[in-house]
């Protein structure tokens, strides 16, 4: 993008959207994983990106936390235009601020106990107490439903468990979106159903938003606010998740939903 | 066979002196250590520097010292060091000197191949909770890294304890050198060097043993928090054998081969787009 480009594209007024992406492209040695994706999200929103493996949705996801670098395109966020023509602005700090991350394995910190997991990050970043943090934190596990697991030890955890302190830990950076990225894939249905089910709690109780990449049909019908099919590095069809998912137009979603449908 | 007759009579007279040679033994020994433990640790973030002039020499140092014998590094640094410095250093300086180079080698790989088994997914959801990456690297990547390669450094520390027999070649007074001197006093090599074999082995083996311990203890940790082997510390420090890590009954049933617990096939493409990623040079915009 030209300078010239650029200084106009600055001049655009940034989106009313919680988040907009516009022109989202991003290519891997060769391969077009993304091409020119539009994207928004308003505050407080559950969208459920779904879609092939290799379809892109997890690289989009990624872009959004600043993990991967977007070839092109424009990014704003909370009224801040953070990303232009791919490039990361300044503006982006205090906006990536306000996004947390589940990823689709336990992340947790394993030598680390659930307490120091969630301590770790709000003390060496924003400098909290002791006390303010162990406060913070047993609401935080509370809101997940794990209450009294403050002194457990990661690895005396079940996968849901780990996966629910895991929200709880990002829940302490006091994020207003939350990308999940395949976060119940390695879980059995009525745990990831649990897991799914704090989502869905987190954005009534707190607003917070989210963007969750999943193959879970009866989560995206039944708490979804809006549904993106992905194929072959484009948003192919996106709409309400009742409507997209009993008439789905495009093959490609229709033969998607009667594979994942049993 | 020939007869020979061991004359065990000469050892109780010879034990001052070989235990003066064992006491240079682990000075030299443990002045390597605690140098190459240390000295290490820059050398193995060099050797992962992005920058090719850093990365670069750092490899080229620990190639040389890892396909090259430790008898020729401590002569090369022996004659080498006074030819180019222009100053004459006393052999034990210089076999530590050599020692010290050849372990800070090894224990940069070891650092270097602890810190790269961290997965990259733990990195980065920290990056993704704001931590700085010298907090990263201090709180997750180091304990991590140096936990899991804890028996790999005990074994390089008995490795090194028995390597310094070599600074016998150069006439450092060791208990190897100290051994091959009172075998030519006493021509009795035979009763001489395994008494000097059991000098090494009776330090050398409770190392090894506590090695053992160690990593069953840390395979033990490593199988959802399961207890280590119970019955006291000496019972642990026995050779044994290793705990069978319990696989879920979910992977065992039919079907579920090949597929995560959730029943969702794992395709190539998916783990090829996931690697891809991991591999983006250009992956952190901050």
């Amino acid at each position: 993008m030209s300078t010239q480009e650029e200084a106009l594209e600055q001049e655009r007024p940034a989106s009313d959207h919680f988040m907009d992406l516009s022109g989202i492209t991003k290519s891997f040695y060769g391969r077009t994983v993304l091409k020119r994706v539009d994207f928004t999200l308003d505050a407080g929103e559950i969208a459920v990106l779904i879609g092939k493996s290799g379809s892109g949705k997890s690289t989009l996801l990624r872009i959004i936390a600043g993990l991967t670098k977007a070839d092109d395109g424009d990014i704003d966020m909370m009224g801040e235009r953070v990303v232009i023509g791919g490039e990361y602005q300044k503006t982006w700090k205090a906006a990536r601020d306000q996004v947390g991350m589940i990823f689709q394995n336990y992340t947790l910190w394993p030598h680390l106990s659930v307490r120091q997991n969630l301590a770790l990050a709000p003390k060496k970043v924003l400098g909290e107490s002791d006390k303010v943090i162990v406060e913070r934190a047993e609401r935080a596990l509370a809101e997940v439903g794990m209450a009294h697991h403050l002194n457990s030890r990661c690895g005396q955890l079940s996968g849901g468990e780990r996966q629910r302190v895991a929200i709880a830990r990002a829940l302490m950076m006091r994020p207003r979106l939350l990308l999940c990225d395949e976060m119940t894939s390695a879980l059995d249905p009525p745990v990831a159903a649990e897991v799914l089910g704090v989502i869905t709690k987190l954005k009534e109780e707190e607003g917070i938003g989210c963007v969750l990449v999943t193959h879970d049909m009866a989560f995206a019908a039944k708490a979804a606010d809006r549904v993106s099919y992905f194929e072959e590095g484009v948003i192919a069809e996106e709409g309400d998740p009742r409507r997209l998912l009993s008439e789905p137009e495009t093959p490609g979603l229709r033969k998607f939903v009667d594979a994942v449908r049993f | 066979m020939t007869s020979y007759h061991f004359d065990w009579s000469i050892i109780p007279q010879s034990l001052p002196t070989l235990f003066k040679g064992l006491g240079l033994t682990l000075e030299v020994s443990v002045i390597t250590i605690i140098l190459g433990t240390i000295l290490g640790f820059p050398l193995a973030t060099a050797r992962m520097s992005k920058h090719e002039i850093i990365r670069w020499p750092a490899q080229a140092y620990i190639e040389v010292f890892r396909c090259t014998p430790l008898l020729v590094q401590l002569l090369w640094v022996f004659y080498a060091l006074p030819a180019f410095l222009g100053v004459t250093i006393p052999a034990v300086p210089s076999v530590c000197i050599a020692l010290t180079a050849n372990m800070t080698a090894f224990m940069a790989e070891t650092y270097r191949a602890g810190m790269q088994s961290v997965p990259v997914e733990q990195i980065e959801a920290a990056q993704m909770l704001r931590l700085s990456r010298i907090s990263i690297l201090r709180h997750i990547v180091v304990p991590q890294a140096f936990r899991q390669q804890i028996p790999t450094i005990l074994s390089i520390y008995v490795s090194l304890f028995k390597d310094t027999s070599l600074v016998s070649a150069l006439g450092v007074a060791d208990v190897t050198f100290q051994g091959n001197i009172l075998s030519s006093q006493t021509y009795r090599p035979m009763e001489v060097f395994t008494t000097v074999a059991i000098i090494y082995f009776v330090i050398a083996f409770p190392l090894t043993l506590f090695t053992s311990a160690v990593e069953r203890r840390i395979i033990s940790s490593s199988t959802m928090g399961a207890p280590p082997r119970s019955g006291g510390f000496w019972r642990q420090l026995m050779p044994g054998r290793r705990p069978v890590i319990p696989i879920p009954a979910a992977a065992t049933t039919p079907g579920a081969a090949g597929g995560s617990a959730g029943g969702e096939p794992v395709a190539g493409d998916q783990l090829l787009e996931s690697r891809l990623t991991s591999l983006n040079p250009q992956g952190d915009p901050s």
